[in-house]
């Protein structure tokens, strides 16, 4: 039994379109991957799945062995955090404070446990002196980085980023980065929805969707040696791969192209 | 002139006692015309209240800004007409979210037009190209724009703002949540727009890639100061841009990791692939 377990599932908004068609996928414990695809290719919809927004027309989403229904919702919020795409749809309090506390309430934090997570993952996040601020008032990169450190603070054993970096400065997102690799050799699962492929790259496992299908799911070294699958998902190779790929004589670049592809995989 | 700011600062109100200094002392001048602007720096550092200077969106709380000839201060000011003030300088926001109100598509993005009195069966013409052009084909005309992808939402955003043919184009972030090759044909368009009628255009990105490969000219903005003002030639040879929480592109990145790791004789400072490739291909003949 895998620690997520999708298994012939649509999902449809309307009744009519089906937008997740047909999804088989399991998810080990502690594995890092990445989901990737065009717009509209249903990475968000899925993410909805996982956590119970969203109810399949179709098939199971199962969590640790328990499938979710309306009734196990709960529990299994308590075992799985997501970050939206859109961290003005995570925002519910007054303050910053408020806003990174809200997701543990939940979860039997007592008290003062609270106050300290609240100050390690605001300070984390490198919002910490902004944790009497209304959400409202803050720029797009710190209201991403407020919804991050609710998250961070749940401390549930998976973790899904739907494009929860998109709007960091490449500093923090490196930074959050590498919090994040912690908390994967820690065991955690994450789940990482993202256009980025050089943050797609720190994942193990590649997941690429189109047209509301998985496209290809794979280890990253084995996916990116088919820039076919990339071109036909709206994808952008790496580009020291591009660079070893339009190298193409193998006798002067040989050694140049080997390296090209070991940095790229040796973050 | 387009735009002109004269030591500008504002603040935003805190609560009744103090305020928050969000950007200071900025002065800085667009030309109407084949202006290719970066404007990056940290999360928090002024970009998007710098733009929301560009169409009189906020007002300064000190100093001035010239928009197309109006000078817009402190205070209202009765003879200048601020809705024409956004014909001439269109602003996308971060946020699709905040810019998307109407229950279709197709109504939100005729809005620019038919307020800028565009007769309504043109702006249904205008709504239907401009769909195409953001890459989302006409079926989302009836869509409800609150129903779609965020990246779909980003599109619509931008299209909202094209449909009404503004003088100059100020982007706030136009690619985030694009998926890579939406990115590349945005940026494409944006381009294209330029060549064919030499609108200036201001993108805010945290996307070095895209500001080496694109703009003539890159503004750095840091706790609310402008420090860099230069083309990106020069700002990506500085060895400082750490400390502003910034980054080098990939090219320079990974042509610097080749030059280190073989000792090549490498002119690391290319702007897309074709040029990268040329530069190997050099230094390793030598
Ligand atoms: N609330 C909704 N009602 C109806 N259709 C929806 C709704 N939300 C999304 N859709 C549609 O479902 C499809 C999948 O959307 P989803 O948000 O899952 O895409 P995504 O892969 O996350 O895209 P993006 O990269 O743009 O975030 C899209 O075509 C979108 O228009
Ligand atoms: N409505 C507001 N009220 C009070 N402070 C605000 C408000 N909007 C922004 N600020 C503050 O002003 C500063 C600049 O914000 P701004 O949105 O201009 O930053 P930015 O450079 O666009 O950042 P990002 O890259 O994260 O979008 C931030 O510190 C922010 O917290
Ligand atoms: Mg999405
Ligand atoms: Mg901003």
């Amino acid at each position: 039994m895998s620690h997520i377990d999708i298994r012939d599932m649509s999902f449809t908004y309307t009744g009519k379109r089906m937008i997740l068609k047909d999804i088989n996928l399991q998810i080990e414990q502690g594995e890092w991957v990445a989901i990737l695809g065009h717009n509209g290719s249903g990475k968000s919809t899925l993410a909805k799945t996982l956590v119970g927004l969203l109810e399949p027309a179709q098939g199971t989403v199962a969590i640790a062995g328990t499938i979710i229904t309306p009734e196990t919702t709960p529990a299994i919020r308590k075992q799985i955090g997501i970050v939206f795409q859109n961290p003005d749809n995570q925002f519910v309090g007054v303050t910053v404070r408020d806003d990174i506390a809200f997701g543990m309430e939940n979860l039997c934090v007592s008290r003062e446990e609270m106050l300290e997570r609240i100050a390690f993952f605001a300070k984390k996040v490198g919002m910490e002196k902004y944790l009497d601020k209304e959400p409202a008032s803050l720029s797009g990169g710190q209201k991403q980085r407020v919804a991050i450190a609710g998250i961070l603070a749940m401390q549930t054993g998976i973790m899904i980023f739907d494009e929860a970096t998109s709007m960091l400065d490449p500093y923090a997102r490196e930074d959050l980065m590498k919090y994040i690799r912690q908390l994967h050799q820690e065991g955690l699962t994450i789940i990482m929805i993202t256009h980025e492929i050089e943050e797609a790259l720190l994942a193990d496992r590649l997941v690429i969707m189109k047209e509301g299908k998985i496209f290809a799911d794979g280890r990253k070294e084995e996916l990116l040696k088919q820039p076919e699958v990339f071109a036909q998902s709206a994808l952008v190779m790496p580009l020291a791969l591009q660079m070893a790929m339009q190298l193409d004589d193998e006798a002067t670049f040989g050694e140049v192209k080997a390296f090209l592809w070991e940095s790229t995989f040796a973050k | 002139m387009g735009i002109h700011f004269r030591e500008v600062s504002f603040h935003y109100p805190q609560n009744q006692l103090t305020f928050y200094q969000a950007i200071a002392d900025i002065t800085l001048q667009i030309a109407k015309q084949d202006e290719f602007i970066c404007l990056i720096g940290r999360t928090g550092s002024g970009k998007s209240t710098l733009a929301q200077h560009m169409n009189a969106l906020l007002l300064p709380t000190e100093g001035s800004v010239e928009i197309f000839g109006s000078l817009i201060t402190n205070k209202r000011d009765k003879k200048i007409n601020y809705n024409l003030l956004r014909k001439h300088v269109g602003l996308v926001f971060q946020f699709p979210e905040y810019q998307l109100f109407e229950e279709t598509v197709e109504k939100d993005i005729m809005f620019g037009p038919l307020n800028f009195h565009v007769p309504p069966e043109q702006a249904k013409q205008i709504a239907s190209e401009t769909i195409k052009l953001v890459g989302l084909d006409e079926t989302y005309l009836k869509r409800n724009p609150f129903n779609l992808s965020g990246g779909e939402k980003k599109r619509v955003s931008i299209a909202g703002i094209l449909a009404f043919d503004p003088d100059i184009l100020v982007l706030d972030e136009p690619t985030s949540g694009l998926d890579p090759q939406g990115k590349i044909q945005m940026m494409e368009l944006f381009k294209a727009i330029q060549a064919k009628t030499g609108k200036s255009i201001i993108i805010i990105t945290h996307d070095m890639d895209l500001v080496y490969e694109h703009a003539s000219r890159v503004i750095v903005l840091h706790d609310g100061s402008l420090i860099y003002d230069e083309s990106p030639e020069v700002l990506f040879r500085r060895g400082d841009l750490e400390q502003f929480h910034l980054q080098y592109p990939n090219t320079i990145k990974v042509l610097s990791a080749l030059r280190d790791r073989f000792g090549l004789d490498l002119d690391i400072y290319q702007k897309n692939l074709p040029d990268a490739l040329l530069a190997i291909k050099k230094a390793v003949a030598r």
